[in-house]
């Protein structure tokens, strides 16, 4: 059996990578392909498509893990006598942000005070990166869990890299803000030693309220007096997270494809992971086209001159493509580390839908060379 | 083909949006003048027409008749908080200041909005100049919660000046002269999902002027004599119904596009090593035909 890739060391797999490019796919083919080596492992996806959400067997509501069968799917033998196992669960970032609400929240009162505040309502439906600090919190849940010796964590699609790996900061620079604090001054208190930006700010709130009716003012501070006592909790796990995807268990995997706009997302990608301190482990390249046959194959092939005409002008087409995939390759190489490892997962023709599918990736993971 | 005045572009990533809008503007630009404005962070689209570097919120000519705009939502709320600060120190501290992110958080469509604001007025100018507006719109997904953001606008603020605001938007995206949403999709299974589902909330949206371009599509090649044929050519027979895979889902998705209810432009998929703006101006003179 051939082993591109090799996760005997690892605990943590985390898959990032721009829009549309399978990484939920290859998240799952991951994690499979981990069970197949014998771990035992979790995969946690973000937002599945309706099919692979059935090959998982998942549905809407499965935000605890689920077993995975694995008969017929992975080697009865390979699978006997070590503790090989897969569940796989579907992240939700509203209901994994109230459950931490529940659970740090100081008193019942100010629980409710919070799930119920208008503030909090947006922050956790709408601010992007809540979903991204969501998936890490249930990370963290998951780690600490018993079970799985392998985690496999696919992210929401991102336009960049950093906006994951960077969401637990961003979180808490906003829970901390002299902003924050500065808007739960009642009006009341003294307002001295504030700068006059501050000020502003508040006058723009106002004015804002003013002008639109929403009554802000008074949610903002409704939310800062019900957030106090919560925010050591947040930190602390903020910063375990953070150095988790930091410690050697970890490895980042970037997934994309070989078109050229993704491309040159996934360099960017690659370089601000690196910038910021993070090493990139692989780049996954998803949807590769298979190897092109050889056109000297057709001279000597013994069918009718119209069928040879069709295959010539279909072969030089598909060489065509293989080209522009070739080109995008070559253009990932440039300027990234020599030692990252890049693998193809082959285009299957169809979108995956099955186990069998998965499978079918996860054992065709190919090293690219140059 | 009646065409409205601004045309916003958006489909799932992958799909050919960025060059599509592209195409659609050089073919427009060839009747009346146009501009494209483009949202998406990356660019795309005015990188594939234009090499010269731009600022952002300023028109800059394309070619004699096709101009380019970037344009940002943060720069759209920018210029708003700078209507009600005067004042340019403190208004521009304070959009460097974390409160002003708080702000932004608390309220997270107050950006989207002001920026659909921006393009009903790009909207009525062209109108007054006779001129066609191409949207490179952001990936279907977010552009759903952007067209829908005047809704919840209405929602919270009953009444005053957002929700007068907000009615005028509403108006607009509802207007079959003003607006229209052109939605790219390629002959793949998630790509048709995703079109179709998009194009469901737009018309509970209200939106009247849909158009779905297909993109990458192909011609069956090969006959069922033919694979027969093949048998023993077996890597030529896999490419072979590669291809003829292609071609069916090219059925299959123009079927599903139409049976929803929505008329279908088709772009032919480009066999070639290389797509520049050469290649964009052929997909505009498709354009063009099926216009």
């Amino acid at each position: 059996m051939k082993a591109p890739l090799d996760l005997k060391n690892h605990r943590l797999v985390i898959c990032l990578g721009p829009g549309g490019v399978g990484k939920t796919t290859i998240s799952a083919a991951l994690a499979l392909y981990g069970a197949r080596a014998g771990r035992s492992v979790d995969v946690m996806t973000v937002d599945p498509a309706p099919r692979l959400l059935d090959a998982l067997g998942l549905d809407a509501a499965s935000a605890e893990p689920q077993p995975v069968p694995l008969e017929g799917i992975i080697d009865d033998n390979a699978r006997s006598g070590s503790h090989a196992r897969l569940r796989a669960l579907k992240l939700d970032p509203k209901a994994t942000f109230d459950s931490i609400v529940t659970r740090y929240a100081p008193s019942n009162a100010a629980r409710d005070s919070i799930l119920k505040n208008r503030i909090y309502r947006n922050l956790s439906a709408a601010l992007s990166g809540v979903g991204d600090y969501m998936a890490m919190e249930k990370l963290l849940e998951l780690y600490s869990a018993p079970g799985a010796d392998l985690i496999v964590l696919d992210t929401p699609p991102a336009s960049e890299a950093i906006d994951f790996l960077d969401a637990p900061r961003r979180l808490l620079d906003l829970l901390n803000s002299r902003a924050i604090t500065l808007l739960g001054l009642s009006s009341g208190r003294l307002l001295r030693g504030l700068k006059v930006v501050d000020l502003a700010a508040r006058a723009v709130l106002s004015a804002f309220d003013k002008f639109t009716g929403l009554n802000l003012l008074t949610d903002v501070q409704g939310f800062v007096e019900s957030f106090e006592g919560m925010y050591s909790g947040f930190a602390e796990r903020a910063r375990r997270a953070g150095a988790l995807l930091r410690s050697s268990e970890s490895i980042i995997v970037i997934v994309t494809t070989a078109e050229a706009a993704r491309i040159a997302q996934a360099r960017e990608f690659a370089i601000a992971l690196e910038a910021a301190g993070l090493r990139v482990d692989t780049i996954v390249v998803n949807r590769m086209m298979p190897q092109i046959p050889d056109s000297a194959e057709l001279r000597d092939a013994k069918v009718s001159v119209a069928l040879k005409r069709k295959l010539t002008r279909n072969l030089k087409d598909f060489q065509a493509l293989k080209e522009r995939e070739t080109r995008a390759l070559k253009e990932l190489r440039t300027g990234l580390s020599p030692k990252l490892r890049m693998l193809a997962a082959p285009d299957l023709g169809r979108e995956p839908r099955s186990l069998a599918d998965l499978a079918e990736l996860a054992n065709n993971l190919e090293i690219i060379r140059d | 083909m009646n065409l409205p005045r601004l045309i916003f572009v958006t489909g799932k990533g992958g799909t050919g949006k960025s060059t599509v809008a592209a195409a659609m503007a050089v073919a427009l630009s060839r009747r009346r003048p146009t501009t494209i404005a483009d949202l998406d962070r990356r660019r795309s689209s005015l990188r594939l027409l234009s090499s010269a570097d731009f600022d952002s919120q300023k028109p800059f000519t394309i070619d004699k008749n096709l101009e380019g705009l970037a344009l940002s939502p943060h720069s759209e709320l920018e210029a708003f908080i700078q209507r009600i600060v005067p004042l340019k120190s403190i208004s521009r501290r304070m959009l460097e200041s974390r409160t002003f992110g708080y702000v932004t958080a608390a309220l997270p469509g107050l950006e989207a909005f002001l920026m659909l604001d921006r393009l009903r007025i790009l909207s009525g100018d062209g109108a007054l100049k006779d001129r066609f507006i191409v949207v490179d719109g952001p990936a279907s997904g977010s552009a759903l919660e952007f067209l829908s953001v005047a809704q919840g606008v209405k929602g919270i603020a009953p009444t005053g000046t957002l929700n007068r605001l907000a009615h005028s938007v509403q108006s607009f995206l509802t207007d079959a002269a003003r607006f229209g949403v052109v939605i790219t999709v390629t002959p793949e299974e998630m790509a048709l999902r995703e079109a179709l589902e998009t194009f469901a909330t737009l018309k509970s949206l209200g939106v009247q002027w849909v158009v779905a371009v297909l993109n990458s599509t192909s011609k069956v090649l090969f006959n069922a004599a033919d694979l027969a044929a093949l048998t023993p050519l077996k890597s030529h027979a896999q490419l072979a119904l590669r291809r003829n895979a292609m071609a069916e889902y090219t059925i299959s998705a123009r079927d599903q596009l139409k049976a929803a209810g929505l008329l279908v432009l088709e772009l032919p998929a480009l066999f070639l090593a290389q797509i520049g703006k050469a290649e964009a101006n052929h997909l505009a003179d498709e354009l063009d035909r099926a216009l």
